[in-house]
């Protein structure tokens, strides 16, 4: 293939500062941790606002109090996805630097608006879950807070997604021309948007499952408490089916190689995806079963369900990506060893 | 120029780092480190002359560190790598190869402090008496100390760009954070921080906190640090100043792009400002005046941005001192680049070789890896513009002003490339400097 007249610059010649593989492992590790606590804060966001909007329209207590709940526990969440974000951040950075760097390079100013636009959510946030008693008598108000908030973290996935796609093909990048234009330039992106989102939603409903599970050990859950708990059951188990779907027509966005590696070509892939199909199928099953009859044995195995198909998840996207650049990797090679004849001081006048 | 390039023709690509990275030292240094200290310290005040309210006021001051940490500090510090990766991938991909483990570690604390922070502000009125408010308190002092223990690390980062010591011939990770401005930033910053919080918090105390039983307290607890604070940023300060290379300190009064008297005296009067208000604070805090809060606030913003600014300036033509140039270059590929043309060497380069016709095109690609860290070509700031630096200029004398630059301007990196680079690069320079706007 004529990757030799690619854009993809010599890695630099400060060599990558460990273990490859055990940088591999950690950002597959750190990038489950970060992307968990952003679905918590994205599902909670959206929860919020259409439980509020759904209170103001039936004039119910219950559903904004539901929704009070759901604002805090965004607020808190996002504190510790940014934090968490970092390590995966600074992992891409140095093991995939000609890749990464030139397709954050593509859409920089997108990428530093991405400090903007979370500040910005951010503080409405505070705004949504502090105000919330003060501005009683300015629902209208709130409301539209809580949903700018949640347009603004809705459409920030996408430039992330836009990065990480477009880092994957070389051979595209001299036909894109910024953000946007790049939103259609590159496949998966959309499909990549959907699953994550979908994702989000069903991480949220599962959390607030869990959290309302232990809490009922230490004490009796009052209403409000106990229809979130079953609530997120519910929204769960009917988008985790539904991830059967997207997460299908994510697959056969990839190109159709890539695409084969899980379909038999590679059998590692193939059993992982497998078993992520099994994973998610089983997790239904149990999502059922406490919809029905919650038992606290079911708190586990589901939790354990929920850990697999996480972990699974992100190791077979580590896997995408390891194997669309494989082929522009051993063409550029990455500086593993420490050349010191390329790296000189300056040599002063 | 191995990265696309991305352009803030008016505003600049440097001042966009400056700008968040101002931001950023504000709330990171003055809320995050010594806000925190100060909250830290009421608290315990509170609990030992069982003063309620002053408690109650801590909680509030909590809730703003919360606020403003979670949502300005922690994007405008994540912000600093987004746009240093956007406006200088060659630097900021070096420093994290050399410092990952630190950064790393760095990473690890930095989740512990926000855990911290999430538990100080959120139990506050559940561990409220006896043992649990003990327990509330520690959970103060550790978030206190984890919120050090960042800066303790990026500082070693950050001292190293100026002085990587011995790390250009050994390169040694421990060297290079280890270096030789390690200790005395590390200790300025953290007395800095202190005095930042005084300076900015004074002023809201001043003006919302009404009721004296609360705010005598919480000035007394202020100036105590005050006192402690001052001399110890000012020694450890000298100290820091003496370590950094000579060609650096000659660049401090031209950093700021103030005349040397300007300069001298405008951080005569802050100094003089921020003693009168530390002695008003412990002698009469009564009747502290609003002004004179309201200046040092101004005046610690002030002298934030100049510190910052200067910081990154002095280290001219330096990124990396002594290893990476500004622009991105370093001593290999500037003999690999003298040799074979710099445009030969830039991957995202469309022209590889100049020639008559494309002339005025290839200049501008080498414009564009070379000046535009630093210039622009009609931005807002005049003197880093071309098109207003070189008005008038014949194109012969841009061209034979180039090579020598270096030696001219001490904070310039040399030109890097062929010589008809430098003439595609002064034909460029020469047609924007009188075209028509």
């Amino acid at each position: 293939m004529g990757v030799l007249q690619l854009s993809i610059p010599p890695d630099f010649p400060l060599p990558i500062p460990g273990n490859l593989t055990l940088l591999q492992f950690l950002i597959v590790l750190t990038f489950v941790l970060h992307i968990i606590f952003v679905n918590f804060t994205l599902s909670f966001a959206t929860g919020a606002v259409i439980l509020e909007a759904s209170a103001m329209k039936t004039h119910s207590r219950r559903l904004d109090d539901m929704a009070r709940i759901c604002s805090l526990h965004a607020s808190i969440h996002k504190s510790i996805a940014v934090v968490l974000g970092v390590a995966p951040l600074l992992i891409i950075s140095v093991i995939y630097t000609q890749y990464f760097y030139t397709s954050t390079l593509l859409i920089g100013k997108a990428w530093l608006s991405l400090i903007i636009l979370l500040i910005t959510a951010f503080l409405l946030l505070y705004v949504y879950k502090f105000s919330w008693e003060k501005w009683e008598n300015k629902k209208g108000l709130h409301f539209l807070v809580g949903f700018a908030a949640m347009l603004i973290l809705l459409f920030v996935p996408l430039i992330f997604i836009v990065n990480v796609v477009s880092m994957l093909y070389p051979e595209k990048w001299s036909g894109a021309n910024g953000f946007f234009h790049s939103l259609l330039h590159y496949p998966q992106i959309w499909q990549r948007y959907a699953h994550f989102i979908l994702a989000s939603l069903a991480t949220g409903g599962f959390y607030m499952y869990l959290y309302f599970s232990v809490k009922q050990r230490k004490q009796t859950l009052s209403d409000v408490e106990q229809s979130l708990k079953l609530g997120g059951v519910k929204v769960a188990f009917w988008i985790t089916l539904l991830q059967l779907v997207f997460g299908s027509l994510l697959l056969i966005s990839f190109d159709r190689n890539i695409m084969l590696l899980f379909m038999g070509d590679d059998a590692l892939l193939t059993a992982l995806l497998l078993l992520s199909v099994f994973l998610t199928i089983l997790l239904c099953a149990l999502l059922y079963v406490v919809s029905k009859n919650d038992r606290p044995s079911m708190f586990y195995a589901s939790l354990l369900c929920f850990v697999l198909i996480v972990g699974v998840m992100g190791w077979m996207r580590h896997e995408v990506r390891e194997s669309y650049l494989k082929p522009y990797i051993n063409e550029y090679p990455r500086t593993i060893e420490m050349k010191k004849e390329n790296i000189k001081p300056v040599n002063k006048q | 120029m191995n990265f696309p390039t991305v352009e803030f023709p008016w505003f600049g690509n440097g001042n966009i780092v400056a700008i968040i990275a101002i931001i950023h030292v504000l709330i990171s240094h003055g809320v995050a480190i010594g806000a925190t200290a100060l909250v830290v310290s009421s608290e315990y005040y509170a609990i030992v002359t069982k003063n309620e309210k002053l408690d109650q006021l801590a909680k509030q001051l909590t809730k703003w560190i919360l606020i403003i940490t979670t949502t300005v500090g922690a994007m405008t510090g994540v912000g600093i790598w987004f746009s240093t990766t956007v406006i200088q991938p060659d630097s900021i991909g070096s420093l994290l190869r050399i410092f990952f483990w630190a950064w790393v570690a760095e990473w690890v604390v930095f989740v512990l402090e926000v855990v911290f922070l999430l538990i100080y502000y959120y139990t506050w009125e559940t561990w409220k008496e006896g043992k649990a408010k003990r327990k509330h308190l520690n959970v103060g002092i550790m978030l206190a100390v984890f919120s050090w223990l960042t800066m303790s690390i990026i500082t070693g980062i950050l001292a190293a760009k100026l002085t990587p010591g011995r790390w250009v011939e050994t390169l040694s990770f421990w060297n290079a954070f280890f270096n030789p401005t390690y200790l005395p930033s590390l200790g300025f910053r953290t007395f800095l921080s202190i005095m930042l919080a005084i300076a900015l918090f004074t002023i809201f105390v001043r003006l919302f906190v009404k009721d004296e039983e609360v705010r005598m307290p919480l000035l007394r607890i202020f100036s105590i640090w005050g006192a402690i604070s001052l001399p110890a940023t000012v020694v450890l300060g000298i100290w820091y100043l003496q370590s950094i290379p000579d060609q650096a300190a000659k660049l401090i009064v031209w950093s700021t792009g103030l005349p040397e008297k300007t300069f001298d005296v405008l951080n005569m009067i802050a100094f003089a400002l921020i003693i009168v208000f530390l002695f008003w604070l412990a002698i009469r805090p009564k009747k502290l005046p609003i002004f004179l809060s309201l200046a040092v606030f101004m005046s610690a913003i002030g002298f934030i941005g100049e510190f910052e600014v200067v910081r990154e300036s002095i280290r001219k033509p330096y990124i990396i001192y002594n290893y990476m140039y500004v622009n991105g270059i370093t001593a290999v590929k500037a003999e690999e680049m003298n040799r074979d043309g710099y445009l030969a060497h830039s991957t995202v380069a469309k022209i590889k070789k100049v020639t008559e016709k494309n002339k005025v095109e290839a200049g501008r690609e080498i414009y564009q890896g070379q000046c535009l860290a630093c210039h622009t070509i009609d931005g807002w700031r005049s003197k880093r513009a071309l098109a207003n630096r070189l008005k008038g200029w014949p194109q012969q004398s841009i061209e034979s002003f180039i090579p020598t630059m270096h030696q001219v301007r001490p904070m310039m990196p040399p030109f890097v490339g062929t010589k008809e680079e430098v003439e595609a690069l002064a034909a460029y320079l020469y047609k924007v400097a009188n075209e028509e706007k």
